[in-house]
């Protein structure tokens, strides 16, 4: 008797259940579909904040001598705001029509007399252009009435208002609360998705009944440890997918300046994944062996649905708002911690310690739960219909 | 040498009596039919067997020792309730029972290919199982429960739902098994079935064991003796009016009786006369279907 061979082949047993749960899901249409669709979204809003978000490039047509000078000084005054105005010559205003119509140029300023634009005009161009004008204009008329050059420049020059900013804009601060609200998001999409997908697999074996196959030859808590893995490790790897693939798709179109934190907000939002759902995973699976339909799955995953919709939403409130009391208290409890703590971090409100405290208490929590949820579930799990929890307890105890 | 031992095997469900004491016994090589009425136990003795209950009180023993996850591995079991994946293509579906039954990847793919090939169902084996017929899941299912090479067959109800044709593939791999030395139990309804294939039967009834041993030496003493008659034409209930003579199976033209001590059968044979035209008389050795019937009506 080979007594090491075989005992080698029951340690291995999770990693061939955890293979099944992988691939076959993995393989499953739906799920190639869905993942496909995600990263198409995820693609194209990027490039289309790029394209279109935020536009701070100009094309400027001039018609007439007079315009190309005042064009000229709008393109110093715009790139003094960081604007970036490119300026085309125009021969007549029938060439101009056409340019703004069909080329894209954003306006054309004719003869230095009218502003020419497709529909609603370009705010900040169109007001450059007023401003300029306005001044080319006054000089002028301060010219006529018989100034010199050096006291109309002496009235023209004075100095811009001051703008005293009681809250400075932080740019990198912005960025960080979107990738936030991103990580938040995917975070709170993945630990439903995937935690129902435990649930229902544990429902698929038991209305099936081909869980009674299975616990011939392996421990309840063999088959639910190697479920809750693969499953776990299929959400870990689409997550990185999409992560590596808006990374990648942001770093072309440049729509990022900080790659590195958002690199970093990859790696806590893929961290605290693994962590809130091994956390919810065990939760699911009673959820799920407790009911041996579907249907009824609904109303026994219906606490942590609320556990899971309420951390989302508090920790959507955590960006805009991560120091208070109830954000704080929020990122160090297990059920709510995936979803608020990553916003803390990712926004600077807490240190190594407060993160490593709070994914501390979540893994203890974690390590708690399972021996529970592994009983209930073993209890349960082989027991037709809807099964009461206080009941398997009692008789799994004897 | 018995092989698979139950031992004193007690289980009760609230109230419900389920397993009361039973034990019997399967030997190398030998094919036992365990038969009892609906209800009787025979599910609950099984799944004990297999681990994914447990019992109350007594012992489940393979070759001697008491049984463990680790010796239940090299057992093949196929539920009353059948379970397989419904979306698992069939072959995946069979590579991962014998994966988790311990074989390596490489055995476990090549004896999930021969299995299936085996049970008649090798040319769907790269289809869903869903997508087949309820016979075709039926031999998936015994393919899982062979898959593996198992040392032991415990099979529930493995006939049920299957076809002519299949009773016979079934038939023919389970004798193959146990002319391999593997023990095979399996519970039936079909009688017939049970006393073409197997030596020995057990019988249950309401979670006692009421009858155990070679099927032959069951019949041979049952002392009884039993007439078939059938009779043409003749008024109803003309055998119920025969003294000394009690029906003990019905036929659509007339029925198995059994005779009282001083009836002889020329008598029963007279009165068929009487009573119509005589298409059947014949003198029946008790067959397993009428032990059954005696020891559950008692």
């Amino acid at each position: 008797m080979s007594a090491t061979g075989q005992s080698s082949g029951t340690r291995r047993i999770w990693a061939v259940i955890a293979r099944r749960e992988f691939v076959e899901r993995a393989r499953d249409r739906g799920f190639v579909i869905s993942t496909a669709i995600t990263l198409v979204i995820l693609v194209g809003v990027i490039v289309a904040t790029a394209v279109f978000g935020g536009e701070t490039r100009f094309d400027l047509g001039v018609v007439g001598e007079e315009s190309h000078a005042i064009g000229e000084q709008v393109v110093d005054a715009a790139a003094a705001l960081g604007i970036d105005v490119s300026l085309r010559v125009l021969p007549d205003e029938d060439s101009a029509t056409r340019a703004v119509r069909e080329e894209g140029v954003d306006a054309a300023l004719l003869d230095a007399e009218r502003i020419l634009v497709r529909s609603g005009p370009p705010a900040e161009l169109v007001g450059i252009l007023q401003v300029v004008s306005l001044r080319v204009r006054s000089a002028r008329a301060l010219q006529d009435a018989g100034l010199s050059e050096d006291e109309v420049q002496a009235a023209l020059n004075q100095p811009p208002l001051e703008v005293r900013a009681l809250e400075p804009v932080d740019d990198r601060r912005r960025e960080n609360s979107a990738v936030a609200f991103v990580g938040v998001l995917a975070l709170y999409g993945q630990l439903f998705a995937y935690g129902y997908w435990v649930a229902a697999g544990v429902v698929e074996e038991k209305s099936s009944r081909v869980v009674e196959v299975l616990l011939a030859t392996v421990r309840p808590s063999q088959l639910l440890r190697g479920k809750i893995l693969g499953i776990g490790l299929l959400g870990l790897a689409q997550l990185l997918l999409i992560g590596v693939v808006g990374l990648t798709a942001a770093q072309l179109v440049g729509s990022l300046d900080f790659a590195s934190g958002a690199i970093a907000t990859i790696g806590i939002v893929l961290l605290w994944f693994v962590i809130g759902f091994f956390f919810y995973a065990g939760l699911f699976a009673v959820a799920g062996s407790i009911v041996t339909r579907q249907e009824d799955l609904q109303s026994t995953m219906t606490p942590l649905t609320i556990l899971i919709v309420g951390s989302f939403i508090i920790g959507i409130n955590a960006i805009g708002d991560p120091s208070s009391t109830l954000a704080t208290v929020a990122s160090l409890l297990p059920p709510s911690a995936p979803l608020v703590m990553p916003s803390r971090i990712v926004l600077r409100e807490t240190g190594l310690a407060g993160a490593l405290l709070s994914a501390g208490v979540s893994i203890g929590a974690t390590i708690a739960l399972v021996p529970i949820a592994t009983t209930i579930y073993s209890g349960a799990v082989l027991r037709p219909g809807r099964v009461k929890i206080r009941q398997v307890l009692r008789t799994e105890r004897r | 040498m018995s092989a698979l031992e139950l031992e004193g095997l007690s289980r009760r469900f609230g109230d419900v009596v389920a397993l009361d004491d039973v034990s019997f016994s399967v030997a190398e090589g030998e094919m036992v039919g365990f038969v009892g009425p609906n209800g009787a136990g025979k599910t609950t003795a099984m799944r004990i067997a297999v681990g994914v209950m447990q019992q109350d009180a007594g012992e489940v023993r393979w070759r001697g020792s008491p049984v463990n996850l680790e010796i239940r591995r090299r057992f093949g079991y196929m539920p009353e309730e059948r379970g397989l994946y419904p979306k698992m293509r069939v072959l995946d579906q069979l590579v991962y029972l014998a994966r988790l039954h311990g074989l390596d990847a490489g055995d476990a793919r090549s004896q999930a290919e021969r299995t299936a090939t085996l049970l008649g169902v090798g040319d769907r084996a790269r289809d869903r199982t869903e997508t087949l017929s309820l016979g075709n899941q039926q031999r998936v299912q015994l393919s899982a429960a062979l898959v593996h090479r198992p040392e032991v067959l415990i099979l529930d109800e493995p006939f049920s739902g299957l076809d002519p044709v299949g009773v016979d593939v079934l038939s023919g791999v389970l004798r193959a098994q146990t002319a391999d030395g593997v023990p095979v139990v399996f519970s039936s309804h079909q009688l017939e079935l049970v006393e073409r294939l197997c030596e020995s039967v057990v019988l249950i009834d309401r979670g006692r064991i009421v009858a155990a041993g070679k099927i032959a030496e069951l019949r041979a003493a049952d002392r009884r003796r039993l007439v078939r008659v059938e009779v043409a034409g003749a008024p109803p209930g003309w055998l119920d009016a025969l003294r000394g003579v009690r029906v003990v199976e019905r036929l659509p033209e007339g029925a198995v009786v059994e005779l009282d001590e001083g009836v002889r059968e020329g008598d029963v044979l007279d009165a068929a006369r009487a009573a119509g035209q005589v298409r059947h008389f014949s003198v029946v050795r008790p067959s397993l279907a009428d032990i059954f019937r005696t020891v559950v009506r008692s």
